[in-house]
């Protein structure tokens, strides 16, 4: 063929597509011969190249019926798989042999006729077919791979054991991987790239002739089927140069038509004699029907009439590929390309597949109207296809199969790691600094907070979740609370964490109902702000769910939490049925203190307002304290200066991309599993005992909790996650150390007692801490003193003010400042002791 | 380049064929060329090198559509809003041994048969509607190049026709003469009127939504020759080229069988050539707003800021009339309205204003937000507003969506040009439930103010492009669904009735709103050190100041610089934006 633009000898052939359309009857052109045909023909008998241009018919007429099996019914059936595609007629014009001469249709036999001719060629190339028919031969015979020459030097090569394989199982294709044939053959692989419909149609008749060889009663067509191209094309750049070449490209199906079937061979039974004919073989994509009857007795007119459950039929099916989105350039849209699929192809792949498709391209005219013989001068290009690969299951390992949610799944989770990726991610990973790296890519412009950006990474990578076998779940989910002054960039964070994380949900805390799709717009009768309340959680299973002003959350809404943040389910009840729903998240929730700024002085619970067992849920809590510095402040200043007035990249110095960093979480999320090491559990339980045993050290009279169970649970999530940054399957020394450190910068924000300066951790779980509730103690019985010295049972009451004044005279041991509320709470005590009674602002001993 | 052998503007095919035959003759060989340009885009480029020359053009749209004449040179004025990707046309063959081309048409016009040789090029196929918004003063009226272009071709209908039918040999010549009349497009315009006769035509293209409104005509633009990267989607562009129609569009659809239906892109179904004119694209050119001005020119540079500063001060004292003598919201107003995304870094978009109006109920909506919109309409090209019901989130389409029945992405009202402005009226959303459709729609404005970027729906995959909007926003309260990055509370003092304005002050105040808008900004050193330490002042006196809110305060400094026509911060122009900026807290309180 006219090397690259086909198209062109297309036309020499009397085929232009205009005729096709026209008449299909004008057989002095060959033309449209399906390209089976062709195939056929040529498989039979190669002496055709000799003369004719079988240039593969691109031009598929416009007669949708594709493939034609000619003459040779026999082995029409699995043939067309690729030829015929769509295309029916190929243009495949000129070849004279394909009307005219008559095609013998046995199988084996007449390949040999080829032997005594004149060398031939494949019409419009030198390339000879017999050079390519010995090289295809002395491939598939002696391919071996490069591993198994050694030894096995007398064995069977790869692909002749495959062949015998596919006789055993009766099957009808041999995958033939273009890179065996590339090391073996590199000219005949760049034949074949270029001239596939010839090629393969060679590599066919090869195939047969062995399979006869080995078992003369095999019937079946063995067809080749090519794969694993060394070049792979982006649908973007296909052009008309690629026209008739072998191709190969990924996509993701997006629409696969029903399955079509096509008629191969019709048979037609007469109605006056009842005379059955002999199968009709599809031409140019049209069965004429015999206009008498062939029964020489009876040649009645117009008789014939089809006889469908005798007819055969081949699947065919038309699927539309589309590029995928990292390929898409901005501001276009994604391109489409259609593929032909045959027999055993069809249904091989379903919409939302991605697969990696080799075929070949070919285009065919467009008809403009079945009645018509122009043509336009358009043409509607496809993909026969030969190979298809769906592509590798890396992303649904991790998966357990209660998972039906597909559709859910976001774009992030989807992305498909080609080795090269992976490579890149392996060497990512090995990196000595990738922990450092990986955190501060993470917000790049958001400052400081570095331990607090590394809790939040290890949050994204997440620990492992555990199911024993009694059905006990300890859940890898890491949930984190920020609390922090307003205007310290929380909400950024939560909004970033939001974009990469693989399923996230931002939802602000305002009306968050916590479940169902659905979401309720309410307006403040006041003020008429709008707010909308949506449910969150249930959407965010295996993600991360983000809320924002997790204190003004409802407190139905926050009761739901604790059932999530344990158990990770949802219960709901609607209609009398209570459905357990999965809400496997993390949860990222940011609160403000309740005063407009955070009071040092009061412990978190107390700022916040949150219950203590809501609290004790998050494995850590950040405090995030605005401390007025100028300096930071300074920075903040100059780089939104730079921002606007200059070309704001230079705040990321060699920070890795979101996408790249989204990739690397989802990838390490789905396929790292780590193991603690002994070193490393060795070191948990040391760490732990040292930090139960600090509680100790601030006087033995005050029982200090430093360490509760769930602190270890955090820790081993948190070392795990550590691995998994580095891609480790097992959690090192270092990484408890590391999370260790983490957990104690989070508690020594949140839970230390401010009053003696060490970490308490009943502060988190309770909301008061040791030394709070000693402080209580005292306090009651100062109280309990004074009232016994001044009051008598029964006897004149006592303003709470002058409670106040007497504490602070009787002094004493209460060395701390008083407040008004303490007195109230420590008088609350004692009435509920029953030793005083309240009325009001004042007390009365009972 | 060649004599008027041809006229570009009546027969561009005759030039192009003319150019073509040149080329050959140079050695222009079509075998190997794959289609590459002769020096046609060179030729008419030279053609229509000055605005008076495309100003002959006649614009295609949905009432010159029934008056222009196939084969002509028109120009199409749109957005790109789908790509149809690559076509494959049978790019030139040889007529016995001389080599004739089909760039620029659409049927092949060579007897089939008789050519020995065909050379496969490509085109890429938009598909393009009038921009979504575009308000009334940009059209260009070509009423006075129809009657120009009636004459003409009423004079010489008969020769035309010959004319043509010579170009034109091969072409059935019926179909040819219905062309001419000009009938199909007519037919097809009464057809639309009366909605069921457009039906039995084309089965399949009652599932493609119109584009905005009856009235607009989209068009199928084919490319040649323009770099993928050239044009994106949702540009506005103005192509010049041929239009042309298919003659087969009477054909019998029904007859298509299933399979071809399958391959094809199934754009000739969807899109009969009767609905959808095709333009073989000659040249094309972005269009900024100053193209749709008549005077096509922006105000001369920052030399004369005295200019800038009357009209500034007319266009103030003309918006602070519709706002019920609210000053301070007009200067908002002016400065919102000369927003524009300038940069981009992770997810910030910088330069992004959007304003939020509060205080307002059903009541004065009407009065002022009426006005507003009306003003708004003659100021700037594209306006479009949208209004925040329950049933409206619960319904719309708002997000664009792929629909791979037919393989085509269906238009959402969020997808719009940039530098569109959108309003959104939240007055009237009552407290109500929202479904999923409601939810997603409010996502998706969330989006788009906060980060200036659409979601598109592709079904297995979204993605987000970026797009450049105005937003302004009317609501009784603050609304949390639609976090603006301004709000004030709205104060008129009295109501005004609706000044009139001249045809020469409108132009001129959209010339100085495009104006400002394209100028380039920058900040000295030294008041880049002022800037900082007034940012760090701010924050220190008031801790709950936030990036966004430092970010905002420099994007309204550089629109009040701009607004006086100065490309660099001054300092009175900075503590202009502190005075307003503290104002604005005072009205919250």
């Amino acid at each position: 063929m006219a090397s690259d633009s086909s198209p062109g000898n297309t036309n020499d052939g009397p085929s232009s597509p205009g005729e096709n359309v026209s008449s299909p009857i004008e057989n002095t052109y060959s033309s449209p011969a399906a390209l089976h045909r062709r195939r056929r023909g040529r498989s039979s008998t190669p002496t055709q190249f000799a003369t004719p241009p079988p240039p593969p018919t691109r031009l598929a007429s416009s007669n949708s019926t594709p493939p034609t099996s000619r003459p040779s019914a026999a082995r029409s059936n699995g043939r067309n798989g690729r030829g015929g595609g769509g295309g029916g007629g190929g243009g495949d014009p000129g070849t004279p042999l394909s009307t005219d001469e008559p095609l013998p249709s046995s199988d084996d036999g007449e390949d040999d006729g080829a032997d005594d001719t004149t060398p031939t060629f494949v019409w419009g190339t030198n390339i000879s077919v017999q050079d390519v028919k010995s090289a295809i031969e002395m491939f598939v015979k002696h391919f071996r791979e490069a591993r198994e020459n050694s030894e096995d030097l007398f064995r069977e090569g790869k692909y002749m054991v495959s062949i015998r394989k596919v006789i055993e199982i009766e099957g009808e294709w041999i995958d033939v991987d273009a890179f065996d044939v590339f090391d073996y053959d590199p000219d005949l692989y760049n034949k074949m790239v270029r001239y596939p419909l010839e090629v393969l149609a060679i590599f066919d008749i090869v195939l047969m002739d062995i399979v006869s060889t080995i078992n003369r009663l095999f019937e079946k067509h063995v067809q080749v089927r090519i794969f694993n191209l060394r070049t792979s094309t982006s649908m973007r750049n296909l052009n008309p140069s690629d026209i008739e070449k072998m191709i190969s490209l990924k996509g993701m199906i997006i629409r696969s038509s029903s399955i079509i079937p096509e008629i191969r061979e019709a048979v037609f039974r007469c109605l006056v004699c009842g005379y059955f004919s002999d199968p009709i073989i599809v031409d140019r994509g049209k069965i004429s029907e015999p206009p008498t009857c062939l029964k020489q007795e009876c040649m009645a007119k117009n008789s014939m009439t089809i006889v469908h459950n005798r007819c055969r039929f081949a699947d065919k099916q038309i699927v539309r590929l589309q590029e995928t989105p990292d390929e898409i350039p901005e501001g276009g849209t994604p391109h489409t390309v259609s593929l032909l699929l045959h027999d055993k192809l069809v249904d091989n792949g379903k919409p939302g597949d991605r697969i990696e498709v080799t075929g070949i391209y070919r285009a065919m005219t467009v008809r403009v109207g079945p009645a018509h013989r122009t043509v336009k001068s358009v043409f509607k290009t496809y993909i026969d296809c030969l190979h298809i690969k769906k592509a590798s299951k890396l992303r649904m390992s991790a998966e357990d199969p209660m998972d039906v949610d597909n559709s859910l799944r976001r774009v992030n989770e989807d992305v498909e790691l080609d080795e090269e990726k992976l490579r890149k991610f392996q060497e990512l990973s090995k990196q000595p600094d990738i922990y450092e790296r990986l955190s501060r890519s993470l917000a790049p412009n958001i400052w400081e907070l570095d331990d607090v950006k590394k809790g939040l990474l290890c949050q994204l990578f997440g620990g492992n979740a555990l199911n024993l076998a009694s059905g006990a779940n300890f859940r890898g989910d890491i949930n984190i609370l920020l609390v922090g002054d307003p205007g310290t960039s929380k909400s950024q964070l939560l909004q970033y964490i939001h974009k990469l994380s693989p399923r996230g949900i931002y939802t602000s805390g305002r009306g968050s109902s916590a479940v169902g799709l659905t979401a309720y717009v309410a307006k403040d009768p006041e003020t008429g702000e709008t707010v909308l309340e949506s449910g969150a959680l249930v959407l965010s299973d295996r993600g991360i769910c983000c809320i924002d002003e997790f204190d003004k959350m409802s407190d139905s809404a926050r009761s739901m939490l604790h059932e999530v943040m344990e158990q990770q389910t949802v219960s709901i009840a609607k209609a009398g049925i209570i459905a357990s729903l999965n809400a496997r998240t993390s949860v990222l929730a940011c609160a403000n203190p309740s005063g407009s700024r955070y009071n040092p002085r009061l412990s978190v619970i107390e700022n916040i307002h949150l219950p203590p067992t809501l609290l004790s849920r998050f494995d850590l809590i950040y405090l995030i304290l605005d401390k007025p510095d100028e300096q930071t402040d300074r920075r903040l200043a100059k780089h939104i200066v730079a921002l606007h007035f200059e070309n704001a990249e230079s705040a990321q110095e060699e920070a890795i991309d979101i996408t790249t960093l989204t990739t690397y979480v989802s990838y390490a999320r789905k396929n790292i599993h780590p193991k603690l090491s002994d070193e490393a559990a060795e070191e948990l339980t040391r760490g732990y005992v040292e930090m139960r045993k600090a509680g100790k050290f601030a006087g033995s009279s005050k029982k200090v909790i430093t360490a509760t169970p769930r602190q270890i649970e955090s820790l081993i999530r948190l070392s795990e996650a550590l691995a998994r940054m580095r891609f480790s399957e097992w959690v090192e020394k270092h990484d408890v150390d590391e999370a260790f450190r983490l957990l104690r910068v989070a508690m020594q924000q949140s839970a230390t007692d401010h009053a003696t300066g060490t970490i308490d951790m009943d502060l988190i779980n309770t909301g008061v801490s040791a030394s709070e509730r000693m402080r209580r103690d005292t306090f009651v019985s100062s109280i309990r003193d004074i009232a016994l010295e001044k009051m008598q049972i029964g006897g004149s009451s006592m303003r709470l003010s002058e409670l106040l004044e007497e504490l602070k005279k009787h002094g004493g041991n209460i060395n701390t400042e008083i407040h008004l509320h303490d007195v109230r709470k420590a008088v609350a005590t004692l009435s509920s002791e029953g030793f005083l009674v309240v009325e009001g602002d004042r007390i009365k001993r009972v | 380049m060649g004599g008027p052998a041809y006229d570009c503007l009546t027969n561009p095919l005759g030039a192009v064929r003319f150019s073509f035959v040149n080329a050959l003759s140079s050695g222009y060989d079509p075998a190997s060329s794959v289609g590459k340009d002769w020096g046609v885009v060179d030729l008419f480029r030279h053609y229509f090198s000055d605005e008076s020359a495309i100003s002959q053009v006649p614009v295609l749209d949905s009432s010159s559509i029934k008056w222009v004449q196939p084969k002509t040179l028109v120009r199409f004025r749109g957005m790109i809003q789908d790509m149809l990707g690559n076509e494959f046309y049978a790019g030139a063959y040889k007529d016995d041994t001389t080599w004739r081309t089909n760039k620029y048409s659409d049927v092949s016009q060579f007897p089939e048969g008789s050519s020995t040789e065909m050379k496969v090029w490509e085109r890429r196929l938009l598909y393009c509607v009038p921009v979504p918004g575009q308000n009334q003063w940009t059209e260009c009226s070509s009423q006075e190049l129809k009657n120009r272009f009636l004459d003409l071709t009423g004079q010489n209908r008969e020769k035309r026709v010959r004319v043509d039918e010579e170009m034109t040999d091969s072409i059935d010549s019926n179909a040819l003469e219905a062309g001419l009349n000009g009938s199909p497009f007519k037919k097809m315009k009464v057809g639309e009127a009366t909605s069921s006769a457009s039906e039995s035509q084309v089965p399949q293209s009652s599932g493609i939504p119109p584009a905005t409104s009856t009235e607009s005509l989209p068009c199928l633009v084919k490319m040649y020759d323009s770099p993928e990267s050239d044009l994106k989607l949702n540009d506005v562009v103005e192509f010049l080229g041929v239009l042309t129609f298919d003659p087969i569009v009477m054909m019998d659809t029904d007859s298509l069988d299933e399979n071809s239906d399958d391959l094809s892109e199934a754009e000739s179904v969807q899109m009969p050539s009767g609905k959808v004119p095709r333009l073989h694209c000659l040249i094309h050119r972005k269009l900024e707003t100053q193209h749709f001005l008549r005077g096509s020119s922006l105000l001369p540079e920052p030399k004369s800021p005295q200019i800038f500063k009357e009209i500034r001060e007319s266009l103030m004292k003309y918006l602070t009339g519709l706002l019920g003598n609210d000053h301070i919201a007009s200067q908002f107003l002016l400065l919102h309205l000369l927003s524009k995304v300038h940069g981009r870094v992770d997810n910030v978009a910088v330069g992004k204003l959007s304003l939020n109006l509060i205080h307002l109920n059903k009541e004065s909506m009407s009065i002022f937000g009426t006005q507003l919109s009306d003003a708004l309409k003659s100021l700037l090209p594209f306006t479009q507003s949208i209004p925040l019901t329950i049933e409206y989130l619960n319904t719309a389409s708002l997000g664009p969506k792929k629909d791979y029945r037919i393989n085509r992405l269906m238009p959402g009202v969020l997808q719009i040009a940039d530098g569109t402005h959108l309003i959104l009226d939240e007055t009237e959303l009552q407290p109500g439930t929202l479904n999923s459709v409601g939810v997603e729609n409010a996502n998706l404005l969330k989006n788009l103010l906060e980060c200036q970027k659409v979601e598109y729906d592709f079904q297995y995959y979204k993605m987000e492009m970026a797009t450049d909007v105005q937003m302004l926003i009317f609501s009784e309260g603050k609304s949390n669904i639609m976090p603006a990055d301004l709000v004030l509370p709205f104060q008129p003092s009295q109501v005004n009735s609706l000044e009139v304005i001249t045809p020469e002050t409108a132009e001129a105040w959209r010339c100085y709103l495009a104006t400002c808008k394209s100028l380039p900004h920058s900040i000295g050193q030294e008041l880049q050190q002022v800037v900082e330490n007034d940012l760090v002042a701010a924050r220190q006196t008031d801790r709950s100041l936030g990036s966004q809110d430092l970010s905002r305060l420099l994007t309204m400094a550089r629109m009040m610089s701009v607004s006086y026509g100065e490309t660099t911060l001054s300092l009175e122009h900075w503590q202009m934006v502190l005075e307003l900026e503290r104002l604005r807290k005072e009205r919250l309180k």
